[in-house]
């Protein structure tokens, strides 16, 4: 009986991101209305770009392993209550140091390969110690200075490409660094689905990044729910004052999640980098870290979670391309859908959680 | 040094300022009710496109202003209605908003100028006083009448009682929500004075450049005062005038440079911890008692 009861309460919870997305989708609806486009046309649009033929699917999962490694740094730090809006900035470090290793560290592919993940890791988590470090010495809110930091990681990284690190004239007028070693690059895992049967083309990016992007999920999985560490860590996120009297050690725990997040949040630029470019630049995607912490509140914070929050963002993403390419609504909306939907699942989650205190109070009587 | 050099960058100084000063008067109002605002960036996004687009349509500067303060208190009100009646995390609550904004700006521009960038250029303008948007100077009355509001009005101390402790407040009768309304709906009126400063002429995709979040930077640095804010704010804006003034001339890589506002405001809040203290109830929903 109780158990039960349980899962019709964890029921009405998951109900809460499928209400925001569909309250979204009518406010798009009504909007390409406006602008002039029949709700048949906008749908037919999405789905032609996202799900109409394996290409397209596989396109949307390509585009979502960025999104969750951003959703699960995020998703870790807010565990401990710590607020990390400082991935955007961390993954640009990240990136640059993990392409360094890629470009000048000559070691064969088995070696290469992990070092450059793991120089990544290390650059990530660098950028996020100043900010932990601020945070748990000084009390400088870690959601100001961490975004100061986005700030000037950007304005480094764009010196740096432009000055001591570039390789221009070697082969491009654009800014950027020299060419990643082939023992670094990552390569396509494509050919692996397609023996399974999964008719995935070869010009969609499955690559190396998608077994990162997995093992980092089972770590963060076996990290917050199977350590000590992680009881600590998700003890903190729940009260600082009642962890203190538990001998928790808050700033250890706060320091080392805030970490633990920069590391994971240093693979982000990585698909883009050692799979697409080839070399590194300022100029690749940015924005995914503010994607990030919408990915992991929509993911209840959790590994598992996240997996499914990073894909309806990747499908809101190429559905934006589909609206640009075959309809008169511009991309842009896209931002907007994905703020509102947002709004709305945050809502109708406090509206939810309220209804369900109310039922259990009744039933307790 | 040239003596007309120094009054150049004394006026271009209150122009850069003043929309970082006004957004920084904006945050005070709203935090000194108790909600952390971090989509000031968002509000202005929207209130810069709407004073270009409002100016060209009623041909007329102040009804350019007064469309980007009702676009900026509808915008502010979704904060409102997420973080105070729905209680919901105030910093996600801001995050949507930076996205949805950027969005916004972007979409009513391609479907009212054609292209999503830019808009077209706005001809109606405040009159150039001293070379510098004579707006700005509304800047040094605005102040004052915040802090008379803040410090002196019946309505500035229940603001500033909600935010401190909203329990004794509702207690003696205040209307928690209706405060807090108010003031997150205030930061939404000053995010409009902001893009009346920033740059009325023309509507360009991310012209906020982040000044949203150094306003709320300053706005700390200011100790949650309004004079405090505005002397933070122009702390920042006489040091980002420093940088165009004389990018050119200091032998250092721009992008340094660039990063000047930034490490100077991490620099600040380094320097100000365990002196500044946040109202008691900041960022804290309110759940009136059963």
């Amino acid at each position: 009986m109780l158990r039960i009861r349980f899962d019709k309460f964890r029921l009405m919870e998951l109900l809460a991101p499928v209400l925001g997305f569909l309250a979204a989708l009518v406010v798009l609806l009504i909007i390409t209305m406006i602008v002039g486009e029949t709700p048949g046309n906008t749908i037919r649009a999405i789905l032609k770009f996202t799900v109409s033929n394996a290409s397209r699917l596989a396109s949307v999962f390509s585009v979502a392993i960025p999104l969750f490694l951003s959703g699960l740094a995020v998703a870790i730090a807010f565990r401990a209550g710590v607020f990390n809006i400082g991935v955007e900035g961390q993954y640009f470090i990240g990136g640059l140091v993990g392409a360094l290793a890629g470009i000048y560290l000559p070691l064969p592919k088995v070696i290469h390969l992990p070092v450059v993940v793991l120089a990544a890791m290390a650059g990530g988590a660098l950028w996020a110690a100043i900010p932990a470090v601020l945070k748990i010495t000084k009390g400088i809110h870690e959601v100001i200075s961490t975004i100061m930091f986005n700030n000037i990681a950007l304005a480094l990284v764009n010196f740096l490409v432009n000055g001591p690190l570039s390789g221009r004239g070697e082969q491009s007028l654009e800014p950027q660094t020299r060419r990643i070693l082939s023992t670094a690059l990552f390569g396509k895992l494509n050919h692996w689905f397609q023996a399974i049967g999964l008719n995935v083309p070869n010009h969609v990016y499955l690559d190396y990044t998608l077994i990162v992007a997995i093992i980092m999920g089972i770590l963060a999985y076996v990290l917050l729910f199977r350590l000590r560490f992680g009881f600590e860590i998700r003890a903190v996120g729940t009260s600082i004052d009642v962890s203190h009297y538990a001998g928790i050690r808050v700033k250890t725990v706060q320091l080392g999640v805030f970490l633990i997040s920069g590391a994971v949040a240093g693979l982000i630029g990585m698909q883009e980098i050692f799979a697409i470019r080839g070399y590194y630049t300022f100029q690749i995607a940015s924005g995914l870290g503010f994607d990030g912490i919408a990915i992991a509140l929509i993911g209840r914070n959790s590994p598992i979670g996240v997996i499914f929050s990073a894909i309806l963002f990747a499908f809101l993403k190429q559905a934006g391309y589909g609206l640009q390419l075959y309809t008169s609504v511009p991309n842009s909306i896209i931002y907007i859908i994905t703020g509102l939907m947002i709004i709305f699942i945050v809502i109708i989650n406090e509206i939810v959680t309220r209804y369900i205190r109310a039922l259990r109070k009744k039933e307790a009587a | 040094m040239d003596f007309s050099i120094i009054l150049d960058f004394l006026f271009k100084g209150l122009e850069i300022s003043g929309p970082i000063a006004f957004a920084a008067l904006g945050a005070v109002f709203c935090e000194r009710s108790g909600v952390i605002n971090i989509a000031l960036e968002g509000f202005m996004a929207v209130t810069t496109f709407t004073i270009v687009w409002g100016s060209i349509v009623f041909q007329s500067i102040w009804m350019g202003l007064l469309v980007a303060i009702v676009t900026g208190v509808i915008i502010s009100l979704i904060l409102a209605v997420a973080t105070i009646t729905y209680r919901v995390n105030q910093i996600v609550s801001g995050v949507a908003i930076n996205i949805m904004a950027v969005g916004i700006g972007r979409f009513l521009s391609q479907n009212i100028f054609n292209q999503e960038t830019q808009s077209q250029l706005n001809p109606y303008l405040f009159p150039t006083v001293f070379g510098i948007n004579s707006f700005a100077f509304a800047l040094i009355p605005i102040t004052a009448i915040c802090w008379f509001v803040l410090f002196r009005t019946r309505f500035g101390l229940r603001l500033r009682a909600v935010g401190e402790n909203p329990e004794a407040a509702d207690t003696l009768g205040i209307n928690v929500y209706l405060m807090r309304y108010s003031g997150v709906m205030l930061s939404g009126v000053m995010c409009g004075l902001a893009a009346a400063v920033l740059y009325p002429a023309k509507w360009i995709n991310g012209m906020t450049g982040g000044r949203g979040f150094i306003a709320l930077a300053a706005m700390i640095f200011g100790r949650w005062h309004p004079v405090g804010a505005v002397l933070a704010a122009l702390l920042f804006g006489y040091a980002d005038t420093f940088r165009i003034m004389f990018e050119t001339k200091i032998p250092i890589p721009s992008q340094f440079v660039q990063m000047l506002p930034y490490v100077l405001a991490i620099l600040v809040l380094v320097g100000m911890m365990g002196k500044a203290k946040a109202p008691a109830a900041d960022g804290k929903p309110y759940e009136p008692g059963e």
